[in-house]
């Protein structure tokens, strides 16, 4: 029996037959200016010659999946003939929800997979309990690890002892990457073009150009500075979608400080827009999010748990998430949690090597392990026990 | 006559401005951090006339037209009783679950629970106090402007901010 592993994110799904590779894939729908009458699903997004002006149709509003419409088109083009080729009678599947998914979301997803799609069995879990998994099994001398799982909708930070979840110590911070590219598109439209309709492009500049800056108010001095001074300004050619398919910085020795380029490509000068975005991860007040900044909530969050628990949390603190893949984001991490944490314990921040795919690594690890079989819930036991059994055996 | 006009033009420019009061200040921002949340700027893809077109021809052809009369359990032996079973279901789902965010919060009744839920993990406002930044240019700024309460940080964008923002949303 073969077993698939979905990690359903809001924004992409990592997905793949635990024998095999994982791939991402948007998990959404497009429309585009150009082929209107047409919907492009999921990984569709390649037949799009000219993505000016998106249009995302997403499943998943705050977070939580709400739209099954958009799913069920999405899961039907991935697991049908174009993708996985899913034979459902013969297949596991291992899907990813939310943490404190709300319950009759819970029960949708049981229908869904159980009657619709009719998998043999189905592990319903959270990404935090699969990369815990991960780094347990890469790490099996550990007692403890605190998760911090940075998506498109919101960050969260999950301590886990023992491979257990510690639902008490959960901290959310409602700031994620669609909020930061958002915001990015909302300051440049207001500062120098209008790129409001150009999420997609933006997402780019964000994953291009932003980075997590170790002193802030001095990079903000260094950013104010004219001319060759400026060691933070960048230019950043954006794509027209002929002659120039993907945006790009240009090289510093190919900028011009004063006046204007003569080449005719489209210029967005970026300066302390490059670190004040990230920066709302450590500062949500800095736009009037009333929350915690992500250092301040892991040390609340380890507070709110058994004090001889502390060391063991304060030492295996792992990133993962695609949110979190800025430069320098670690080590401004490990730097304030430092300054917070009392100074007797020792404090490392881990960042995997692909932190979007740690959770699926830990799938295809939970998928190949021996008691894989009593974890999951068969399709007999649901139409026997229904809701109930699902309940039962998952931890949400 | 002449004693009506003494009073100074500053008070009353000052008289005439509109200030926010503070609610005012408050919607506004969770006007913005709402905006913040959104997937797409415009609401939707105009629908191109062709499409508008054939919605509307949609009851002359020959299509039977959605109603009651489709809802009607069909015996026929010749379909695929899977494949009918699957599509109902489907319909069923659809009314079911359209529903969004705020609804499900709401049905959810977190708020008296007293396990740890999606209410309660929220993190809490932090200690330290709101750094402050010019709304214009991003740069650290030390004043506010008296009518909207936004931030600004040199004269050059008070300016800026008094023709483009203040009293007005325009993004």
């Amino acid at each position: 029996m073969a077993t698939l592993v979905l990690d359903n994110g809001a924004y992409s799904a990592k997905i793949g037959f635990s024998q095999e590779k994982v791939r991402v894939i948007p998990n959404c729908q497009f429309r585009s200016k150009t082929s209107r009458l047409k919907t492009f699903t999921a990984n569709q997004l390649d037949e799009i010659k000219d993505p000016s002006g998106l249009f995302y149709i997403l499943p998943f509003q705050r977070g939580y999946l709400v739209n099954w419409d958009v799913q069920r088109k999405v899961w039907d083009h991935l697991f049908g003939k174009e993708m996985f080729k899913v034979d459902f009678a013969d297949t596991s599947v291992i899907i990813t929800e939310p943490y404190f998914n709300f319950s009759s979301i819970q029960e949708s997803m049981n229908e869904i997979l159980f009657e619709e799609y009719q998998f043999q069995s189905v592990l319903r879990t959270n990404a935090g309990s699969l990369s815990a998994h991960h780094f347990f099994s890469s790490r099996p001398s550990e007692l403890c690890c605190l998760l911090v799982d940075g998506g498109f909708s919101f960050t969260h930070i999950i301590p886990y002892c023992r491979s257990k979840k510690m639902k008490e110590g959960i901290r959310r911070v409602n700031v994620g990457g669609k909020l930061l590219t958002n915001h990015l598109k909302e300051i440049i439209s207001y500062r120098q073009l209008h790129v409001m309709d150009e999420t997609h492009v933006i997402n780019q500049v964000k994953e291009d150009v932003c980075y997590v800056s170790q002193q802030f108010f001095k990079d903000m001095e260094i950013s104010q500075m004219k001319g060759e001074e400026n060691t933070v300004v960048r230019d950043y050619v954006l794509p027209d979608f002929s002659s120039i398919k993907k945006g790009f910085c240009k090289p510093r020795e190919e900028m011009v400080f004063s006046g204007k380029y003569k080449t005719g490509e489209q210029i967005l000068r970026l300066a302390n827009e490059r670190f004040a975005v990230p920066e709302m991860l450590f500062h949500p007040s800095d736009i009037g999010i009333q929350e915690m900044g992500i250092p301040e909530a892991i040390v609340h969050s380890i507070q709110s748990l058994p004090e001889e628990m502390h060391a063991h949390f304060f030492q295996n603190i792992v990133l993962t998430g695609g949110n979190l893949l800025f430069p320098g984001f670690r080590e401004r991490l490990e730097a304030e949690l430092r300054a917070l944490a009392p100074a007797h314990l020792p404090v490392s921040v881990l960042q995997p090597d692909n932190p979007i795919c740690y959770p699926w690594e830990g799938g295809k690890l939970l998928a190949h392990s021996p008691d894989y079989d009593e974890i999951v819930v068969t399709r007999e036991d649901f139409e026997e026990n229904g809701h109930f059994i699902c309940e039962e055996k998952f931890d949400i | 006559m002449v004693l009506e006009k003494k009073s100074s033009a500053r008070v009353e420019a000052d008289s005439r401005r509109r200030v926010l009061d503070e609610a005012t200040r408050q919607r506004r921002l969770s006007r913005q951090l709402e905006a913040l949340e959104k997937d797409n700027f415009q609401v939707r893809i105009a629908v191109p006339w062709i499409l508008h077109q054939l919605s509307m021809t949609t009851p002359l052809s020959s299509l039977p037209p959605p109603g009651p009369t489709a809802r009607l359990p069909t015996f026929s032996e010749t379909e695929e009783p899977e494949k009918k079973r699957r599509k109902t279901r489907g319909d069923h789902f659809k009314q079911r679950f359209r529903k969004n965010f705020t609804t499900l919060l709401e049905e959810e009744n977190l708020s008296d629970r007293a396990e740890p839920n999606y209410l309660s993990a929220e993190a809490l406002p932090s200690s330290l106090p709101p750094r402050l930044f010019c709304c214009v240019c991003g740069f650290p700024s030390h004043y506010t402007c008296t009518t909207c309460g936004g931030r600004y940080c040199s004269s050059k964008c008070l300016l800026t901010h008094r023709e483009t923002r203040c009293l007005k949303w325009t993004l």
